[in-house]
């Protein structure tokens, strides 16, 4: 009893507030953060006349020439930020995509007879086998950008065909993963849920689709959080397969510049500052969808 | 009107080796209210689930109006839309707001629109005096309240035969009354219910019959009064002296 009420006041003194400051700290990051990447991609795409399509907005002469670690970050921006429009369409695309194959196979997977075995084999045989050579297989093996030779552009930006190899690879591999952490939400509804909604008269399928999945999902929020942050760093693995992506274009300029400290550190923070975007709408779509007594609801203010 | 609303004819069910009911038969007519007690692992419970088939028979029929609903190619679904359950443990969804646990049935099942489901929501909440509780979720609920909307969740399907399993058992004692009121009211409209319950006073007022299962055999059967008042088997007069005792004095 006592312990309770001394955590909470122990909460209070030692700045209650703090997670709020800390929160509007972080969004006025990420809203700066984002706020460039427009500019500059405005500026590359469509000829805004607030800079140069490949120049930075700032003189690199100011942060010590073109050849000091400074310089060659500040020169780089602008290819690192046509790396994250790539980076940032490869990710979302595949793991919209992948959660779309995710939902049928993980409510096979717990619903299914024949349909659990051939879900459990898929999520098996993509989870037991290494990324980067299911993306081999895909685009050397297979080919597979051959048939994308058409599909140069997207949203009016030109890209790179393999890009939708790569996009085709990585909704493989995340569909199979977030089938596990949606299998897992599913299994945590209580079973009598879906008898109830069978005793109103529901049949099996709807009874999934308007009971189990709307509590399911929100169980699974939080696991598939996880899932998307792994998506957009291990995005960077398409650049095996060719794809310009935002490691790539770090890549490259270290190695014309062999600054390499400079250009990973900097990459690093581009890649931190994309996943704290993806777990900060995720925290805020978790809360927008709560519900009392499902999931993230319990003990919340 | 000679047929009985429902016939439940030598109906056996077993677990494993276990065997729950062991050859039920009986009938109930429209209006029917009929009270099933016994005790615990006497099968009152899955007897109440062969009707609306959330458990499946081993051998026997049931028929619901004249249809014999446990043949195989009998529509299980449509089935439930004539039958209304409700649960010991409640089993309302947990995602739903109250109004919305009545309207996911009727729109999906019954086929209402939104407005129109709306409607029968609101008018079923309030018959079940929860008219202000309609956008509260069910873990905003107390346990009275859940049962209500879980009487009018099935209710508002409009159906021919209510089962209740237990309703009360998972009550506070004190919340017991607001659940047998409705149900009171229900049965003096006319409903035809089949009751699992404990609860004796709503039994001997409310009842126009009841049950005594035991090890998975219909014992005796009778109006309220006479089980009470002049058991013919022993086992059912000391279940029921025990009952009363626990459960409530006999109005």
């Amino acid at each position: 009893m006592s312990d309770g009420t001394e955590s909470v006041r122990g909460a209070d003194v030692f700045g209650g507030d703090r997670p709020t400051r800390s929160r509007a700290v972080l969004l006025v990051v990420l809203g700066a953060f984002w706020l460039w990447l427009l500019a500059r991609w405005l500026v590359e795409w469509t000829g805004v006349p607030v800079g140069v399509p490949g120049e930075p907005f700032v003189d690199v002469a100011l942060v010590g020439g073109p050849q000091t670690p400074l310089g060659v970050m500040v020169g780089s921006l602008p290819a690192l930020a046509v790396g994250v429009y790539v980076t940032v369409v490869l990710t979302v695309v595949s793991i919209a995509l992948g959660f779309v194959l995710a939902v049928p196979l993980s409510v096979a997977r717990v619903y299914g007879a024949v349909s659990s075995y051939v879900s459990l084999s898929f999520t098996e045989l993509i989870r037991g086998t290494p990324l980067i050579a299911q993306l081999f297989v895909l685009y050397y093996g297979l080919n597979l950008s051959q048939y994308f030779r058409g599909l140069t552009s997207f949203a009016g930006v030109t890209v790179d065909p393999a890009l939708w190899v790569a996009v085709i690879g990585f909704t493989i591999n995340s569909a199979a993963y977030q089938a596990e952490y949606i299998r897992a939400a599913i299994e945590s509804v209580d079973p009598r849920q879906l008898v109830a909604a069978r005793s109103v008269g529901l049949d099996q399928l709807d009874g999934i689709r308007y009971v189990v999945l709307p509590q399911g999902l929100r169980y699974a929020i939080p696991g598939w959080t996880n899932e998307l942050v792994y998506l957009i760093k291990y995005s960077s693995l398409a650049t095996f397969i060719t794809v310009t992506e935002l490691f790539t274009a770090a890549n490259d300029v270290a190695s014309e510049t062999f600054r390499y400290t400079a250009m990973f550190t900097v990459v690093a923070l581009f890649y931190l500052l994309l996943v704290l975007t993806a777990t900060t709408i995720m925290s805020t779509v978790e809360d927008r969808v709560a519900i009392p007594g499902i999931g993230g609801a319990e003990g919340r203010p | 009107m000679s047929d009985p609303l429902l016939r439940v004819d030598d109906v056996y069910k077993s677990y494993g080796d276990e065997d729950v009911l062991k050859g039920i038969s009986f009938e109930m007519d429209r209006g029917d209210v009929e009270v099933l007690v016994g005790p615990s692992g006497s099968g009152k419970s899955t007897l109440l689930r062969c009707v609306n088939r959330l458990t499946e028979v081993d051998s026997g029929d049931v028929y619901l109006d004249g249809e014999c609903v446990t043949a195989p190619e009998a529509d299980v679904n449509a089935l439930r839309r004539e039958v209304g359950m409700v649960f010991q443990d409640f089993n309302l969804f947990a995602h739903l707001s109250a109004l919305e646990n009545i309207t996911l049935g009727l729109k999906h099942v019954r086929g209402f629109d939104d407005a129109k489901a709306r409607e029968r929501g609101h008018e079923h909440l309030e018959r079940v005096g929860l008219a202000a509780q309609a956008e509260s979720y069910p873990a905003e609920l107390s346990g009275g309240q859940k049962q209500r909307v879980g009487i009018a969740r099935a209710l508002a399907m409009d159906p021919k035969l209510m089962l209740f399993d237990e309703p009360t058992s998972a009550l506070d004692p004190e919340l017991v009354g607001e659940v047998t009121s409705v149900m009171r009211e229900l049965a003096e409209e006319g409903m035809t219910m089949l009751v699992v319950t404990h609860e004796m006073g709503f039994a001997s007022e409310a009842a126009s019959r009841m049950m005594f299962l035991d090890d998975g055999r219909l014992v005796e059967r009778g109006p309220p009064e006479q089980l009470f008042r002049n058991p013919q088997h022993e086992r059912t007069e000391r279940f029921l002296e025990r009952i009363t005792r626990l459960h409530g004095e006999i109005e």
